[in-house]
């Protein structure tokens, strides 16, 4: 009995530490209270509440609850890099162009309306007529939420403070190439202050490029280039107490890794037309626990489920598929497979259908090409399919083998093996090398791997090692070139092909495959250099070609994205190919 | 007693200094960066790891680390909300509360549940109500917590609606039925089945035959005399067990939507997050050292037979 009792008196320290714990907190830092209140609610957690939840008298309060990820790392503009991030910053901030919907749904959803990018919080331009000098002039009634106004120096302390290397942003390398200085102040050489903005006065912003961009504009609707208030930003300054921002709507709670509630920004020019009076983004990892919520009506909106799920929850109506700019690749290194017909080969013969079908199961298309569908060219056509509807991939080997039937997966596996064999047999390429193919954990990428895996042996009679790694220790091999096969995705930053193209440039960053091809490299500078037109287009069509061409296949493309969600009971939602909804004009569905 | 805590107080901070120094060379002998994504160059990698003092010799690191601990400076972030303290990661968000709260309902419900159906099965050992519980509880060892936790989920939250789906910061006592029952099935089906084990063997005992020669009823004999035995063994598995069900609950609290601590236990790993994973290793190792000290003095207070060092013997 006594050795109960010492269990009891255990459990009773035990608890008297949890007790202790939080009266420490609590009584011990005092200047941290307002924080933690605001953070760590208790007595008034939120509840989800349903859109046409009745309530006596008065009108309910329209509140959307959507889940769109786990907590976020950061929601700072300077420093995000994942697309939740910049679909929270969209909704706080608003930059020079902003995306508006218009009428046309991005797929089966009537809910939903795709965006393109119009003004923001500019209200006019102008551009040199040298293509470099973009001059824009700031609307008159634009505030922060605090009350002070929005001038263009936000822009330029929020652009000066993105590249430089200090910050250490994921997309400091964003402007490079494009903003003048932006590469040099990433590479320390300049001062930031040398980067090419400035405010002419409150209500102008030049912005000086280093060559005519076609894409610049869109790339002014970027979250990255918010603007930010420099007397704001500091250890903290995204907390809800602290935080100031000048889009339609703002931070007024956050419960770390529980939920993140907005509410209307009163300061924001378009207040009278904005939808949902608050807007809670809720922040979990767990997809069992995403679909409880949302079948239990907790939440209307969801991106993430179990893939074993879709099939019924595409059945029952409200999960919908939209596309999305992006493309799963696998790398095919071209130092430990030098001989590109090996890599041609291998790049043909995986059965896509098979993965898209069997695998992936939510309406991805087999990839054709590196440029991921979607991208438009200069006449509005799909990149992906603006020379042939065979796409890049087969394209060029087509021209190069008419005879073959690139058509069908058989045909391609046919070629496969005459490739592959012509290179075992001129010497340059061993049958009994084992290739490694590294993955991160992740049971799709598993079946992919295992998929591509059996294609390679079966069809070509390659032994292939596949090597499962947790991200890090991946990412670090990724760097380091130590693979032979790698798999990654690429979702565009914006519409145009450079986004992709660009990677494969020699001493690219990520071209992990080290692929060098020095006529590619030309086209590709030139092509940045150029505004949007015919040549351009050529020029970038003549670039994935070469691409999967004689001495290239550095990648072989598995398949494009889509976005799969689900929503019940809201409707006017905003919707761009990148990935990021917006919900400021949502409206309780009928 | 009064030396032999001082000693154990020393000797844990000596264990703690050593836990740091393993942890910092294992979480430095991984591959990776907390500031590698798909799309960081490795120039933004250096300036990053500058900033942060990443780039300094390991003993220098190491150095810092210790020299802010004593100080109780746990030191920022690297991944979550830029220049975020980890004290206010693990303390000041309630995580850690949290995380310790759902831990030691569970552990009691383990405790009150476990002990009396091992107790009941043993006693009515053959009898159809002992093969019940021996099934449910072999059921319960062998389920993971993640398949149970999603089984609760659906069923009580989706179908039922007895229960929220989102258990949020357990504000209310409904909050935390699933989460607790998810966390400690486990445990308390093992605890069963280990005092079941533990109490046939009082049982068969010679001094229980004695008392009940002498005629102690049956409730008096194994309350008194069989169950004061068997809990040595369930007492000593309690021990591992607290740090268990407290780290262990990060599959529950996923599920659940509790924003507790466990996930970073996982999380902070993965991203390479170096001050939390000190952190949290720190933290959660003084907390089992300090468990363990009040077992054992717990255990000399109600049972001076016991000794603690070699000079009391």
């Amino acid at each position: 009995m006594k050795k109960l009792v010492a269990l009891l008196l255990v459990l009773c320290l035990a608890f008297s530490v949890v007790a202790c714990t939080k009266t420490t907190t609590e009584t011990t830092q005092p200047t941290e209270t307002k924080t933690e209140a605001t953070e760590a609610p208790k007595a008034e957690e939120p509840k989800a509440e349903t859109a046409e939840e009745p309530k006596a008298e008065e009108a309910a309060p329209f509140v959307v609850n959507a889940c769109i990820a786990s907590e976020p790392e950061t929601i700072d503009p300077s420093l995000i890099s994942s697309v939740d991030g910049s679909t929270y910053t969209n909704h706080q901030f608003e930059n020079l162009m902003k995306y508006q919907m218009v009428e046309a749904n991005p797929a089966d959803d009537p809910n939903m309306k795709l965006t393109e990018v119009v003004l923001g919080q500019a209200k006019d331009y102008t551009i040199s007529e040298d293509k470099t000098v973009y001059t824009f002039t700031l609307r008159d009634d634009i505030f922060w939420s605090d009350g002070q106004p929005v001038t263009a120096k936000d822009w330029v302390f929020s652009w000066q403070r993105l590249v430089d290397p200090a910050t250490a942003s994921d997309y400091g390398y964003f402007l490079d190439n494009i903003v003048l200085n932006a590469a040099a102040i990433q590479a320390g050489e300049k001062d930031k202050s040398e980067l090419g903005i400035k405010a002419i006065d409150d209500k102008t912003l030049e912005i000086t490029l280093e060559a005519p961009c076609a894409y610049f504009l869109e790339m002014c609707a970027f979250a990255s280039l918010m603007p930010l208030r420099e007397d704001v930003v500091k250890d903290g300054w995204t907390d809800p107490a602290n935080i100031v921002v000048n889009g339609p709507y703002k931070i007024t709670e956050w419960v770390h890794d529980s939920y993140l509630a907005m509410e209307k920004n009163d300061k924001y020019y378009d207040l009278a037309n904005l939808g949902p009076d608050k807007i809670v983004w809720w922040l979990s990892d767990s997809e069992t626990a995403i679909l409880s919520a949302y079948q239990s009506g907790e939440y209307q909106f969801i991106e993430s489920f179990p893939t074993d799920m879709i099939n019924s929850l595409r059945e029952s109506g409200d999960c919908f598929i939209n596309p999305y700019v992006g493309t799963y690749y696998l790398y095919l290194n071209c130092d430990k497979i030098p001989d590109w017909r090996v890599r041609a080969a291998m790049a043909i013969s995986v059965d896509r259908e098979n993965i898209v079908e069997n695998v992936t199961q939510g309406g991805q298309a087999p990839a054709t090409g590196f440029v991921a569908s979607g991208i438009l060219d200069s006449t509005g056509a799909d990149f992906a399919f603006g020379v042939s509807e065979l796409g890049a991939l087969y394209n060029t080997l087509q021209k190069m083998y008419p005879d073959a039937d690139l058509s069908t997966y058989a045909g391609r596996c046919e070629l496969a093996q005459k490739l592959y064999q012509a290179a075992v047999d001129d010497g340059s390429w061993d049958p009994n090398t084992t290739v490694e193919y590294n993955f991160n954990t992740s049971e799709t990428h598993k079946t992919i791997a295992e998929a591509c895996g059996h294609d390679w042996q079966t069809v070509l009679g390659m032994k292939i090692n596949l090597a499962n790694q947790e991200w890090a220790t991946y990412t670090n091999g990724l760097g380091e070139h130590n693979f032979g096969v790698a798999r990654l995705g690429w979702i565009a930053d914006y519409n145009d092909p450079i986004t992709y193209l660009e990677l494969m440039v020699t001493g690219n960053s990520y071209n992990y495959g080290l692929y060098s091809d020095a006529s590619f490299d030309e086209k590709i500078a030139t092509a940045k250099g150029m505004l949007a037109g015919a040549d351009r287009d050529k020029l970038l069509y003549e670039a994935e070609e070469t691409l999967f061409g004689e001495g290239g296949f550095p990648v072989c493309p598995v398949y494009y994205y889509t976005n799969m969600y689900c929503n019940k009971g809201v409707t006017n939602l905003g919707y761009t190919t990148m990935g990021y909804f917006f919900f400021q004009y949502a409206k309780p569905a009928a | 007693m009064g030396t032999y805590i001082l000693k154990r107080i020393v000797g844990s901070v000596l264990i703690l200094l050593l836990i740091m120094v393993v942890t910092f060379l294992l979480m430095n002998a991984i591959p990776g960066s907390p500031f590698l994504t798909e799309k960081s160059t490795p120039e933004q990698i250096a300036m990053a790891e500058a900033k942060y003092g990443l780039d300094k010799p390991l003993h220098i690191q190491l150095l810092n680390y210790i020299k802010n601990y004593l100080k109780g400076d746990l030191g920022t972030s690297l991944k979550m909300q830029e220049g975020t303290p980890v004290k206010n990661i693990i303390f000041h968000q309630g995580k850690f509360v949290l995380s310790i709260k759902l831990g030691l309902f569970a552990l009691l419900l383990a405790v009150c549940l476990g002990i009396p159906l091992g107790c009941l099965a043993a006693y009515y050992r053959g009898s159809w109500l002992d093969g019940v519980l021996r099934v449910v509880t072999t059921i319960g060892v062998a389920i993971p917590t993640f398949v149970l936790a999603a089984l609760l989920l659906v069923v009580f939250s989706v179908k039922l609606k007895w229960v929220p789906t989102l258990s949020g910061s357990l504000t209310d006592t409904k909050s935390y039925i699933l989460p607790v029952i998810s966390l400690s099935s486990y445990y308390t089906c093992y605890i069963a089945k280990l005092m079941r084990t533990s109490m046939l063997d009082a049982i068969n005992q010679d001094y229980i035959r004695t008392a009940r020669a002498k005629g102690v009823k049956t409730s008096g004999l194994i309350l008194k005399h069989a169950l004061r035995n068997s809990l040595i063994p369930v007492v000593t598995y309690l021990g591992p067990v607290t740090a268990g069900i407290i780290t262990g609950s990060f599959v529950v609290e996923s599920t659940f939507s509790v924003p507790g601590l466990g996930k970073y236990f996982v999380q902070c790993v993965m991203s390479r997050d170096y001050p939390v994973i000190m952190a949290t290793t720190v933290v959660l190792s003084a907390l089992v050292i300090f468990a363990m000290l009040v077992v054992d003095i717990a255990y000399k207070i109600v049972d001076p037979r016991i000794t603690l060092t070699t000079k009391e013997e």
